[in-house]
């Protein structure tokens, strides 16, 4: 039997302990620069001392992923803009969990909306899960805008991003292109609950359908880590040899460089959406000749400032506003790696931008 | 000595004493440092943190996980542990929106919804205590596997699509019960329901009581006469009954269903319940604590944001706090047993 006498004090200790602990670890948690608030304005800038300012809660499907990265520095990049022009401060509350998460998500959009944010932008990593939490956000008067991930049924004002089904059926037009009209081809799937690429893949599946030449192997998922999809690609290449192409839902397995090493251009061609900078040597290389590109960057630039439209200017904004994909190939090579340096992208390989 | 002071010292000497305090001095702390906005509608200023929403907010975001606590830590205290409460979380919610989605709804929805989350995690529990009693296989071991294989069953009979429930269970989970729009109770009273209960199991059943006698000492208890076996097959049913409540709340209250819900959250309610003072070497734990584990795990994860601390630490500071709990949970243990030791000396 325990002694009370002796519970008492001890739990006491233990809990200005793990004050002080909570305490200590917070405290010593520094505010990158990326994640403080904007920074003051200088002197060639306006300041708006006295405005209050708007608050744009930005919730991105990982805060892991490099394209959502890319998205926040868009957004952060048109807040700053448009702060100058129309004199009120604009803040983007980054609130993008770490890894995928759709019950996450829609707790930070409550969350959001209890701290006061004006608007909410998300990319939506499970459309059911969120549906509620946006309506939610709208009936206590938060506009919501999705992007790249959309939530249909929802009472969100606008959706901004590529045409999934559209964008899958063009990286099979491309592939079936490369492929001469036949051959096995497999189709990497990434996350198998994100809806998004569930219509690319289905895209992908009704334009294989059209050439009679193209079979597919199998569509295959995996965790959308860099890892993981090469190590499925590897796989897959092992147990269906005979494998001419693949047709890629996103560029994972690109991030990394062993299918530099591991597959052969010569028999094996891949389509892949997206164009970060560690997929560009895939193009270069002749492995990846097509990629289609979302321009991530614009997901956070073109969506904050279709929110400060509809917010300050109470513009109409489109419920739709399709985004192109962009076609790079090594004859765009230069130019697109000049575009994803001047989007901020630090590591894009100077051997590129010095292309024409 | 007068009667308040009475309470007092009881109420410090209670269980939920340290982990009361720790919640009261956070929850002060983001009040006095979370800022404030003006609310549009009302032209009222509302500080960020103490505010209805956010309070009811974060008992709803550790509701589920505190509800799963709660079966978990009775797991633990009998000497076993329970990996797979994500997998029954998750499967139960799939079979769930698969039953009902061609419903059309009503209040019958809502009973078979619950009904059947319930029984497929209380099924799961089942199976899960009689591979651990029947092959004598470590039950970390057991759960492993069975995590991946009721994850897998998920993945399966859903097709990896997200399912759509009806409408009347959203209405269910989210009734604001007279608090007004957009604050939803419901997942709340359900934590503080299953808490109570576990406690009253716990701590005033003879059934709860040979939980308890199990982890703190197997061969003993079997000398006296304890049915080993089906008490660890209890005490896994228990485990995945409470893994199906949550499903049906979660699920209910998000209103769709998928097979990656609940993807790592065992970690966070085996967390809470060491957090909460549970002993992962069995024999000691509450189910009360459990819940304010939880509780208290959201709430740090909550100050993450509510300060605008950069939250790529949050992993790190749940992990610290884990840790340091832990240690300083074993520390005071050391400590009272020394005075124990020290007084019986004494006394002699």
């Amino acid at each position: 039997m325990r002694n009370a006498r002796f519970e008492g004090p001890a739990r006491a200790v233990r809990a200005i302990g793990r004050v002080a602990l909570a305490a200590l670890v917070m405290a010593g948690c520094h505010q990158p620069a990326s994640q403080a608030p904007p920074p003051a304005p200088s002197a060639s800038e306006p300041a708006h001392p006295a405005q209050k300012p708007i608050r744009i809660a930005m919730i991105a499907k990982s805060s892991t992923n490099p394209v959502f990265l890319s998205a926040r520095r868009g957004a952060e990049t048109a807040a700053r803009d448009l702060s100058g022009k129309i004199g009120v401060p604009i803040e983007i509350v980054w609130l993008t969990p770490p890894v995928e998460d759709g019950q996450i998500q829609a707790q930070r959009i409550a969350q959001a909306v209890n701290e006061g944010a004006n608007a909410v932008l998300v990319s939506c990593s499970d459309a059911g899960k969120l549906t509620g939490a946006i309506d939610d956000a709208v009936a206590r008067g938060v506009p919501v805008m999705t992007f790249d991930s959309d939530a249909p049924k929802s009472k969100r004002f606008a959706y901004y991003g590529i045409d999934d089904f559209r964008v899958g059926e063009q990286v099979m037009e491309e592939l079936s292109k490369l492929l001469d009209g036949k051959g096995k081809v497999a189709i990497l799937a990434g996350n198998q609950n994100a809806p998004n690429l569930r219509r690319r893949v289905d895209g992908i599946k009704a334009e294989a359908a059209k050439s009679k030449g193209i079979q597919i192997v199998g569509t295959f998922y995996h965790n959308e880590t860099p890892q993981d999809a090469a190590a499925e690609v590897i796989r897959v290449n092992n147990a269906y040899p005979g494998i001419k192409g693949w047709a890629m839902a996103g560029g994972w397995a690109l991030y990394t460089k062993t299918l530099l090493t591991d597959l052969d251009p010569k028999k094996i061609k891949l389509v892949a959406v997206d164009a970060l900078p560690p997929e560009l040597p895939y193009v270069e290389k002749g492995l990846a000749p097509v990629l289609l590109a979302q321009s991530s960057y614009l997901w956070g630039n073109v969506a904050v400032t279709k929110i400060i439209d509809k917010l300050f200017y109470k513009k109409d904004v489109p419920e739709i506003i399709p985004m192109d994909p962009a076609r790079v190939t090594i004859d765009s090579l230069g130019s697109w790696a000049r575009q994803l340096r001047q989007w901020g992208f630090p590591d894009v390989p100077e051997e590129y931008l010095k292309l024409k | 000595m007068p009667r308040a002071m009475v309470v007092l010292r009881r109420l410090l000497r209670s269980q939920q004493a340290g982990l009361l305090l720790i919640i009261a001095a956070l929850m002060i702390t983001l009040a006095i440092a979370a800022g404030s906005h003006v609310d549009e509608s009302t032209g009222a200023t509302v500080n960020n943190f103490f505010n209805s929403y956010t309070l009811i907010q974060t008992a709803t975001d550790a509701s589920f996980i505190a509800i799963m606590a709660v079966g978990a830590t009775v797991v633990i205290i009998s000497g076993g542990i329970d990996l797979s409460v994500g997998s029954v979380y998750a499967l139960a919610g799939v079979v769930m929106g698969l039953a009902l989605r061609n419903s059309s709804g009503g209040p019958g929805a809502v009973w078979l919804g619950l009904l059947i989350c319930v029984a497929i995690g209380l099924a799961a529990g089942a199976v899960n205590g009689a591979m651990v009693v029947g092959l004598r296989v470590h039950p970390f071991i057991i759960t492993l596997g069975s995590m991946w294989i009721l994850r897998g069953i998920a993945f399966v009979t859903s097709k990896a699509e997200s399912i759509m429930l009806p409408e009347s269970l959203a209405h269910f989970a989210k009734a604001p019960l007279g608090l007004g729009t957009a604050l939803y109770p419901v997942p709340m009273l359900g934590m503080l329901a299953v808490a109570a209960l576990g406690a009253l199991y716990l701590e005033r059943t003879v059934m709860g009581r040979h939980v308890f006698a199990v982890g703190g000492n197997a061969e003993a208890s079997r000398y006296s006469g304890l049915r080993l076996g089906r008490i660890q097959v209890g005490v896994y049913v228990l485990a995945g009954g409470t893994a199906g409540l949550a499903a049906f709340l979660g699920a209910s209250f998000y209103g769709s269903v998928s097979c990656g819900d609940a993807t790592g959250y065992e970690l966070y309610v085996i967390a809470s319940a060491v957090v909460g003072g549970a002993r992962l070497s069995g024999g000691r734990g509450s189910a009360i604590n459990a819940m304010l584990g939880a509780v208290l795990i959201v709430l740090i994860r909550q100050s993450i944001r509510t300060l605008h601390l950069d939250q790529n630490y949050e992993w790190i500071i749940i992990g610290c706090a884990i840790v340091v709990a832990v240690v300083l949970d074993q520390a005071s243990a050391r400590f009272a047993a020394r005075r124990l030791a020290e007084g019986g000396r004494r006394e002699r």
